[in-house]
């Protein structure tokens, strides 16, 4: 670059000395000095100090060697002509050092205009970042370009160990050392800036700033100097960028911490409905248990056999309460901690019905249950255990709720792309109010608070539904009772699987 | 249920005291012998030492894993095997029946429920399958001239459903899984992403064999693990 000016100044002087051959000696020899003075002006501009004198010194020797008598010497015949030397001389060095000034001064501010428009596309990025590692590694990219040196950013990690979190591409592995996680850990643990250009461990090759806001130090913001001097605004905007990134860090952790009371407050809410819930549906079968076995145990001879066979019958029926809220619990668990995977395959609406119908046969006494398929259903993609656990729950709700001899209708048809299965009772009914609370978890209709139940199983079917991409709604049935429907998406059906297999399995038996 | 399963020795694999309790106390009212081990290593060692009929492997075993277990007897016996699982272990019963377990029983379970798979392995062994007819009920499989008859009509199947019911039958009150099914039908290189042709199969079958398809007598689904063909006890 330099060169190139040294260079550039030459030609323009070789220029301007051919010109004026051309029309010498038609002009004035103090025209053709000050003319000289282009080439010094252009030498500042682009080069500075340097060039400026070069041009000077190079344009004086030309001016005279050419154009001042004696011609092609240097030996100089009018001493007045010695006092424009001069003049033009002190003209050039001053504008020179005028012109280089200016450049520096606008370098600087360019300089600082870049660590200004850093400084705000950071501070902008924060006022909606959502990841906190993707704006370190910009605050780490900012500061390397600004800088002109490697950046590390160290963060704490849970058991307040700094690491290596953040860092600029570079050929060696500077940051991650020990020697300079040690240095990193001196600075988070004091708070006090280390390393290259400050009064701690001034001798090592890294500038080491603490990234802190009023009350703590977030982590540690490393730069690689090397023989890099920095500036003392440099270092300023260094400090500025830190304490943006800390300030950044600082709003994740309040906003975390802010989320976790939250949680813990609707936790609190829950777990109180979970208490009530629990222990009402545990501490009755295990009462009606416990006194049955304990009855028999002691007074054996009491008994008829057929008084025998009834606490043995509350036994049992207790313990099979208590397993369904076991059940009930785990699985609301597996839902709500994400730990439910679906085993999807291909589930038939028909087979999986007949699993459902052989489940509740035990308690449906003398309900009738009517079932209505679709000569045409699809196979739905789904997970067959948790979809038939859905509808065993819904048909063992709408038998639970609804009078012996009456009828329950569960029918299946496709409506566009999804397969809807409903299953209506004659039952007691869902108050309006209640028709979206019913799916809440825990939540009870105050009518049905004498029959036994923990107000869990249709949050369960909503979340296995949810799961499929499907949906689960409660709606009068006309006049009487309930109807519970539940639509599940079918995928491609333009391909028409079935037909596609049914064509592929015959292809295979005539080959058989 | 006559004799031939009157007198079996069943060892019970569980680490859990009152699960092999009660194991014991209502095998025993069934005129079982009973065998206990509290671990699998000890199972292992009973298995070979003790020469039980039968073997019920609680797969949640503390110490080595029932798949372990079942695994290390399947090396070198027979034995039919029937684990105990949780209810909610698809997988696990899958993984264990595939590995040669011969049957599952979800806990809780009834004890008629249990027992009722205990005869139908011991059956099996005995070989009392092996028939040239089977019956059930109003059906009639006749294996040696491939003929079905429901209700002395005869049912007209296509080959691939007359495999399928007889091995079906063949290994009545049996659970089978989806992949066993496959490759004993279809051939070995059939496995689960075909568990489809299986389902549409199930279904024309159920339609020339049940009365009321949502109320299968015959061919039952074991949600998620496969068929099993019911036989009357």
């Amino acid at each position: 670059m330099r060169q190139q000016v040294y260079l550039w100044v030459t030609v323009a002087n070789v220029i301007l000395t051919f010109v004026f051959s051309k029309w010498w000696p038609t002009v004035e020899l103090v025209n053709i000095a000050l003319l000289y003075l282009l080439p010094v002006l252009m030498g500042a501009v682009y080069g500075g100090r340097g060039p400026s004198l070069y041009a000077a010194t190079l344009g004086l020797v030309s001016f005279n060697y050419f154009f001042v008598p004696p011609f092609f010497s240097f030996a100089v015949s009018d001493l007045r002509n010695l006092s424009t030397f001069v003049v033009f001389y002190v003209v050039a060095v001053l504008t020179a050092s005028l012109a280089s000034r200016l450049k520096a001064q606008l370098k600087e501010s360019e300089r600082k205009e870049g660590y200004t428009a850093s400084l705000y596309a950071i501070s902008r990025e924060m006022s909606a970042f959502t990841d906190i590692q993707s704006l370190l590694h910009n605050v780490s990219d900012q500061v390397s370009i600004s800088v002109g040196a490697p950046a590390v950013i160290y963060l704490p990690d849970d058991l307040d160990v700094l690491a290596v979190s953040a860092s600029t591409k570079q050929p060696d592995d500077w940051g991650s050392g020990d020697a300079e996680l040690t240095i990193a850990d001196w600075v988070y643990r004091n708070g006090n800036r280390a390393g290259k250009g400050t009064s701690t461990l001034n001798a090592s090759k890294g500038l080491y700033l603490p990234l802190r806001t009023e009350d703590r130090v977030h982590g540690v913001l490393g730069v690689k100097l090397d023989d890099v001097v920095l500036s003392s605004d440099s270092v300023s905007f260094l400090e500025a960028l830190g304490g943006l990134a800390a300030i950044a860090m600082a709003r994740v952790k309040l906003s975390e911490e802010a989320k976790l009371a939250q949680l813990t407050a609707e936790s609190e809410q829950l777990r109180t409905a979970i208490l009530d819930s629990v222990s009402h549906e545990l501490r009755t079968p295990l009462a009606s248990m416990i006194g049955s076995a304990g009855a028999l145990m002691d007074n054996d001879a009491l008994f008829t056999s057929q008084d025998r066979m009834e606490l043995l019958g509350t036994i049992r029926d207790g313990a099979l309460r208590m397993n369904r809220l076991v059940s009930n619990l785990l699985g609301m668990v597996q839902l709500e901690s994400g730990m439910l995977r679906l085993r999807k395959q291909w589930c038939d609406a028909e087979d999986m019905i007949s699993v459902v119908l052989s489940q509740v046969r035990d308690f449906q006494h003398n309900r009738k249950l009517k079932v209505i398929i679709a000569e045409t259903i699809p196979p739905i993609p789904g997970d067959e255990v948790l979809l038939e656990q859905v509808l065993t729950n819904v048909v063992s709700n709408a038998i639970k709720y609804s009078p012996d001899g009456s009828e329950i209708v569960i029918e299946v048809l496709t409506v566009g792309a999804e397969v809807s299965i409903a299953v209506a009772d004659q039952g007691m009914g869902i108050e309006p109010a209640a028709i979206e609370r019913v799916f809440d978890k825990f939540y009870r209709a105050d009518k049905t608070s004498h029959l036994p139940g923990t107000g869990l199983g249709l949050a369960i079917c909503k979340g296995i539904v949810e799961l499929h991409g499907g949906h689960i709604s409660a709606a009068p049935n006309g006049g009487r009772g309930t109807v519970i429907t539940i639509r599940l998406p079918l995928q491609n059906q333009e391909n028409s699987l079935e037909h596609m297999l049914e064509r592929s399995m015959d292809a295979h038996e005539r080959t058989r | 249920m006559s004799a031939p399963d009157k007198g079996a020795k069943i060892l019970i694999i569980d680490d859990e005291p009152q699960i092999r309790k009660l194991l014991k106390v209502t095998l025993h009212a069934h005129h079982y012998d009973v065998a206990e081990a509290g671990s699998g290593e000890e199972g292992i060692l009973q298995a070979s030492m003790s020469h039980p009929d039968l073997i019920v492997l609680d797969l949640g075993l503390p110490d080595m894993g029932g798949m372990d277990v079942l695994r290390r007897i399947r090396e070198w016996s027979q034995t039919p095997i029937i684990v105990l699982t949780a209810r909610d272990r698809e997988e696990d019963k899958i993984a264990a029946l595939d590995d040669g377990a011969d049957d599952y029983v979800t806990k809780p379970f009834g004890m008629g429920e249990l027992v009722a798979r205990i005869r139908v392995a011991l059956r099996h062994v005995a070989g009392s399958v092996s028939e040239p007819v089977l019956r059930f009920g109003a059906l009639t499989i006749d294996l040696a001239m491939r003929n079905v008859e429901l209700g002395g009509e005869r049912v007209k199947l296509t080959p691939t459903e007359y495999d399928l019911l007889k091995t079906l039958a063949s290994n009545g009150g049996k659970v089978m899984t989806q992949r066993q099914l496959l490759q004993q039908v279809w051939g070995r290189h059939y496995g689960e992403t075909e568990q489809h042709y299986l389902r549409i199969y199930v279904g024309h079958l159920r339609k020339k064999l049940e009365s009321d398809t949502t109320r299968p007598q015959y061919i039952l689904t074991e949600p998620g693990i496969g068929y099993r063909f019911a036989v009357e006890d």
